[in-house]
């Protein structure tokens, strides 16, 4: 009878794990970063109320980034979505998704459209938040890639701001600042 | 469209489809309240390949799954029970079948046994379903019939209809679709082509068993011919297991009529699979209905050809022209699979003197159409292959 049932327990997928962690991470802090460095994303978050916080991460167990504003200014919390009380949580279900879209093989509106994240939070907080997410993937990544990432490539951004702002991206966001 | 101001609709089910689709179970399951799923399924009936590719999918989710691999083609009811013992004993709390047709079906009747908390010989006396089932997911591969996502339930013998059969989600990823031959993929297509067709042209049709059969006839005729010459491409095989998943759906809410009756009939008197029982019948059968008249055989030309030529094609050509379609579609993948299934019932092993036994086996079922005179005509002009006006004439 014991042997009818085979119990089977899922395995892990480290690797993928540590990859999309290590995203999440470096967005964390590029959004952060972005929030200083481009007057678009900057007011993206004005409108957001006062110790707004979201997190980004992968169902069931994580990893996760948590961004939010503090005392007005908008920082990266680290992985816990635990440690803060959220405002919106966007969940991805299952590392497998995650992959895709941090491999930018869809774009975050594809996922969506996919029914691949469950948002727990106001709708128009996560439209901000999918526009914070567009700007931010444009400087981090080359056209050619982001072009897959997000869902319009912005065509009239001046040179100044592309390539400006994006050493001003990945400056703050290495050096954390 | 002629609007019905009085009908009903059912369909609880969930559809996940596409790339990756496999991967959101862990997630999906965690929405329906199910930590400890079962999964049914069998070696004999399901690769060992699908079974790992289904497994490793539950990958980083923390989960223990219990799968049995042991449904065969003829299961009993004694697996019945042992699987209901081994269920309460280690706890699961959820079902989910891996693979279609008697697969689906052993599920959902281990279902009615384990939520209800009720032996064999209980379901086998009293197969009504008498209250909500636990969370129930299908996971078809490319063997489906339509069935799988129905309100019905086949197990030896004894019929069970139960809105609560029905699954809460169904997942439908086109690494498990892709069938291994093209019989398989045939019949699946078949089957789910004629229950589409059958539900689109019924009497009893509303405006939602209509959106769901039109759009799998359009998913069956625009991917029937690269599906069938391709079992293994994943675009039409997705196609296919789609519009099977949503024939069960419009099955379930249209009044059987002869063609599911033919089907289930070929079925259970000569193990005729669904698809091959059904393609052979279907040509036969529309163009009964289409001398009998009552039936609107014309709109059917709306999801085969499109809204183009549907507009172009004069209204007293309309009818003809969808018959020819249907006809040159089975034609098409006849020559495709070659002899390898039937075309006619002679040629699938149907004796020619239980034919009449066939029409016995129609008068009992529930159709209020029964024409004694008419389905016989339609039975010898499947046996012998020819067309029904000319049927029994040489």
């Amino acid at each position: 009878m014991s042997d009818l049932v085979k119990e089977v327990a899922a395995g892990a997928k480290p690797f993928k794990k540590a990859y999309v962690a290590i995203m999440l991470w470096f967005m964390g802090r590029a959004v952060q970063a972005a929030a200083k460095a481009d007057a678009e994303v900057k007011k993206e978050f004005e409108a957001l109320p006062d110790d707004f916080t979201f997190a980004l991460g992968v169902l069931p167990n994580g990893p996760w980034m948590v961004v939010g504003k503090e005392k007005g200014k908008v920082k990266y919390f680290g992985w816990n979505p635990d440690a803060k009380k959220l405002d919106l949580r966007l969940g991805v279900k299952g590392v497998e998704a995650a992959i895709l879209m941090f491999t930018f093989q869809e774009s975050t509106a594809m996922a969506t459209s996919r029914n691949r994240l469950i948002i727990s939070g106001e709708l128009h907080y996560a439209l901000a938040f999918m526009r914070i997410m567009g700007i931010v993937e444009t400087y981090l990544l080359p056209k050619i890639i982001v072009q897959l990432a997000v869902k319009r490539y912005p065509t009239q951004w001046s040179f100044g701001r592309k390539y400006g702002g994006r050493l001003r991206v990945y400056t703050r966001a290495l050096l954390g600042f | 469209m002629i609007f019905s101001d009085s009908f009903e609709f059912t369909c609880p089910i969930k559809t996940n489809s596409g790339k990756k689709a496999l991967e959101q179970l862990p997630a999906e399951l965690d929405a329906l309240n199910a930590k400890r799923p079962l999964v049914i399924t069998g070696k004999e009936l399901v690769s060992k390949c699908i079974i790992k590719k289904f497994t490793k999918a539950f990958g980083d989710s923390g989960m223990t799954i219990g799968i049995f691999d042991g449904v065969t083609k003829n299961p009993d009811w004694k697996l019945i029970d042992e699987l209901k013992k081994v269920y309460s004993e280690k706890k699961y709390d959820s079902i989910i079948a891996l693979g279609s047709g008697v697969i689906v079906d052993v599920a959902k009747v281990l279902n009615i046994a384990v939520s209800l908390n009720v032996d064999s010989k209980k379901i086998a006396k009293d197969p009504a379903v008498k209250g909500q089932l636990k969370p129930f997911v299908i996971v078809p591969t490319a063997t489906g019939s339509g069935l799988e996502t129905s309100r019905f339930a086949h197990f030896q013998g004894t019929v069970f209809s139960s809105f609560y059969l029905m699954p809460a989600l169904i997942i439908i990823d086109p690494r498990m679709t892709r069938a291994e031959s093209k019989e398989d993929m045939a019949a699946a297509a078949l089957a789910s082509f004629a229950r589409s067709v059958e539900a689109y042209i019924a009497k009893s049709k509303n405006p939602l068993t209509d959106a769901y059969a039109y759009a799998a006839i359009g998913f069956v005729a625009g991917n029937l011919e690269t599906a069938v010459k391709k079992p293994c491409n994943k675009k039409s095989s997705l196609a296919i297991a789609n519009a099977v998943a949503m024939s069960g759906t419009t099955m379930s809410n249209t009044a059987a009529g002869l063609i599911s009756n033919l089907g289930q009939a070929l079925v259970e008197m000569f193990r005729l699979p669904y698809g091959i029982g059904m393609g052979i019948c279907l040509p036969h059968i529309l163009a009964y209905y289409q001398k009998k008249g009552g039936y609107n055989i014309a709109s059917l030309l709306l999801p085969l050809a499109g809204p183009d030529q549907f507009a172009a094609t004069p209204d007293s050509s309309k009818a003809d022209k969808a018959l020819a379609i249907v006809g040159g579609m089975i034609k098409e993948l006849y020559e495709t699979v070659g002899n390898k299934i039937p075309k006619t019932l002679k040629a699938a092993g149907v004796p020619q003197y239980m034919l009449a036994d066939i029409l016995e086996k129609l008068s009992l079922a529930d159709d209020a159409a029964f024409d004694k005179e008419g389905y016989l005509t339609v039975i010898e002009s499947a046996w012998e292959g020819k067309p029904v006006a000319s049927a029994g004439k040489e």
